[in-house]
């Protein structure tokens, strides 16, 4: 056989056969086609075969013009005088930021901890056997993706137009304690309840998706075992549902630490509100913005490290190899 | 150890006990079951003494496993009885109506009842010894450090001792269906169910998961087989039962049915996989 007859099938041949059982094994996954098409050129480029390396010479090019462009933005960034540096370093520690950062931090840990109840809630309610119940899950997923959440928080804030007075009783009797609304909803529970009950629609989708990516045969067993319904869920199910519930998580609370930006349109002081109340005295306009997005940057890099560090224990008791964690998420 | 000392008694005595004659372990009586207008079994009729291993055959789509599914509830049966023990899977009997069970009280009959699958089915975020733990602590109550010692004692009856901490991914089909029987044993269950149990598995595993079986049976476990392996059929069964297209065509021992059927659908079957 001579070397060149020998390259066709032995490069090919592999990747075929990758591509049929990537396809059969990823079936449901739409990512599938994708990955497959990486393990093909893997299998090609890391063969041992000795034959002149083809030239890529389209790879320089791109390189240089990446590299020009890089090298442009970094001069501007550094020469420009409109970007103020000192005054960034002078405002990126100052009280009023880190106040604001701190209400940033919190406002998205609670909003993401009431959108996780909340889309746990409506994903077992979205699969209940009661068609009411099923359906008031539904209308509630319709109802807060099918809005703005700049006019979901808008409304929270202007609750007290709507119903001045807020009351606890029987429905349609006595009451037993109730208040001014805009006492009972202050501005901070305007900014949570806004973020977190439209968090919950999106989290509802992707718990729903993780309970469902779940081998019916996992409830089947635990129900031969003699496990209830709750206990199955809780021990069997969830866990496993876990895996591909975390990264779109992770992406959710990253995405809510930049979206609670939206409420200082509400006056809420946050990040971003403590910057442009600074600007609005001081006319540092561009400067107060980098201070912000500085920030926002730090803390998306450490949620983003932790994330990391979340799907490697869910992936407890998997073989390398097997199916990763979708990383695109249904619900968008 | 044998099955019959190990078996929880703290259930209701059923009422035919009474009476002294000895209550099937499972009796079917004209089952039926549809999923939509395609029927999947008419009118199965078939008893299941204490201690006995009924081997239940056929081609697929005939029914066996849907049949094996109704004994524990995992289907719901669309007319028929069918009991285990003497009570009635699902129901109750009451005022000459039946009436449904409630969920709880349908979890806690399968508790008496073992069930091991054809793809096996383990947990696989908990390794084989908490797979086997699982359910005796969160269902039965017992204490971990009694469900642990026992677990470890079938794994050693299972030849998996060693495997303890693995995760089912790292353990073969043939290990991964062993901790799967002990999974189902932990609960000690009155009758065991398998559906198919070795159909997932590489031909040179099947063996060991076989052996596992003939060791149960032995030891007078009740157990229902839907299998392909006919030579397990004759080796440790004491009926066997042949079914097709949702009926039972031929029920006997294994050296009559397996060699000299009664029945032509018996005997195409058998010509074509022997």
């Amino acid at each position: 056989m001579s070397p060149t007859e020998g390259v066709s099938p032995d490069a090919t041949v592999p990747a075929v056969a990758s591509g049929e059982t990537g396809a059969i094994e990823t079936g449901a996954i739409e990512t599938g086609a994708i990955e497959t098409g990486a393990i093909e050129t893997g299998a090609i480029g890391g063969s041992d075969m000795e034959a002149v390396p083809l030239r890529h010479p389209g790879r320089w090019v791109a390189a240089a013009v990446v590299l020009v462009l890089a090298a442009m933005a970094a001069h501007s960034l550094a020469t420009n005088p409109n970007y103020q540096w000192g005054t960034v370093g002078d405002y990126l520690f100052a009280a009023p930021v880190l106040r604001g950062l701190w209400a940033t931090v919190y406002l998205t840990a609670i909003a993401m901890a009431i959108g996780i109840a909340g889309g746990v809630l409506l994903a077992i309610m979205r699969m209940s056997a009661n068609p009411v119940v099923a359906g008031a899950a539904w209308v509630y997923v319709w109802f807060f993706r099918g809005t703005p959440l700049l006019v979901q928080l808008l409304f929270w804030s202007f609750v007290g137009a709507l119903y001045p007075r807020l009351s606890l009783g029987i429905p349609f009797g006595p009451s037993f304690v109730s208040g001014d609304a805009n006492h009972v909803v202050p501005l901070f529970a305007a900014a949570v309840l806004g973020l977190g009950l439209n968090e919950a629609a999106y989290m509802a989708e992707i718990v729903r998706a993780g309970i469902n990516a779940v081998d019916i045969g996992q409830s089947e067993a635990a129900a031969a075992l003699g496990m209830t319904r709750a206990l199955t869920l809780r021990r069997v199910v969830l866990p496993q549902a876990m895996r591909t519930i975390i990264p779109p998580t992770g992406n959710e609370t990253i995405s809510m630490l930049k979206t609670t930006s939206l409420v200082s349109v509400i006056s809420y002081d946050e990040l971003l509100n403590a910057a442009r109340l600074i600007y609005a005295r001081n006319y540092q306009t561009v400067p107060l913005l980098i201070v912000a997005a500085l920030w926002y940057l730090a803390l998306t890099s450490v949620l983003t490290a932790g994330q990391y560090q979340l799907e490697r224990r869910y992936a407890r008791g998997l073989a390398p190899g097997h199916a990763r964690p979708r990383r695109t998420e249904a619900a968008r | 150890m044998t099955a019959a000392a190990d078996r929880d008694t703290s259930g209701k005595e059923p009422s035919d006990r009474a009476s002294g004659a000895v209550v099937p372990m499972v009796r079917a009586e004209r089952v039926r079951k549809s999923f939509g207008h395609q029927v999947a079994l008419r009118d199965v009729s078939l008893t299941v003494a204490p201690g006995e291993v009924t081997c239940l055959i056929g081609p697929s789509g005939s029914g066996k496993t849907t049949f094996l599914r109704c004994v524990n509830h995992l289907e719901r049966i669309s007319g028929g009885r069918l009991a285990v023990d003497g009570e009635l899977v699902g129901y109750r009997e009451h005022g000459g109506r039946i009436h449904e069970l409630r969920p709880r009280e349908i979890a806690r009959k399968r508790r008496e009842i073992g069930m091991v699958f054809q793809r096996f089915n383990l947990f696989p975020h908990l390794t084989a010894l908490e797979n086997i733990t699982e359910a005796p602590v969160r269902v039965r109550g017992e204490r971990r450090a009694d469900a642990v010692r026992h677990a470890e004692e079938l794994l050693a009856r299972v030849g998996l001792a060693d495997r303890a901490g693995a995760y089912p991914a790292q353990l073969s089909g043939g290990q991964q269906q062993r901790v799967a029987i002990a999974r189902a044993l932990a609960m000690r269950p009155k009758l065991m169910l398998f559906d198919e149990p070795t159909s997932a598995l590489d031909p040179e595993l099947v063996g060991e998961v076989l052996e596992i079986m003939r060791q149960l049976a032995d030891e007078g476990m009740t157990m229902l087989v839907v299998t392909h392996e006919l030579g397990f059929a004759r080796q440790a069964a004491d009926t066997v039962v042949f079914m097709d297209a949702g009926m039972v065509v031929e029920t006997g021992p294994p050296a009559t049915l397996l060699t000299a059927p009664a029945h032509e659908r018996t005997r195409a079957f058998l010509a074509r996989v022997l």
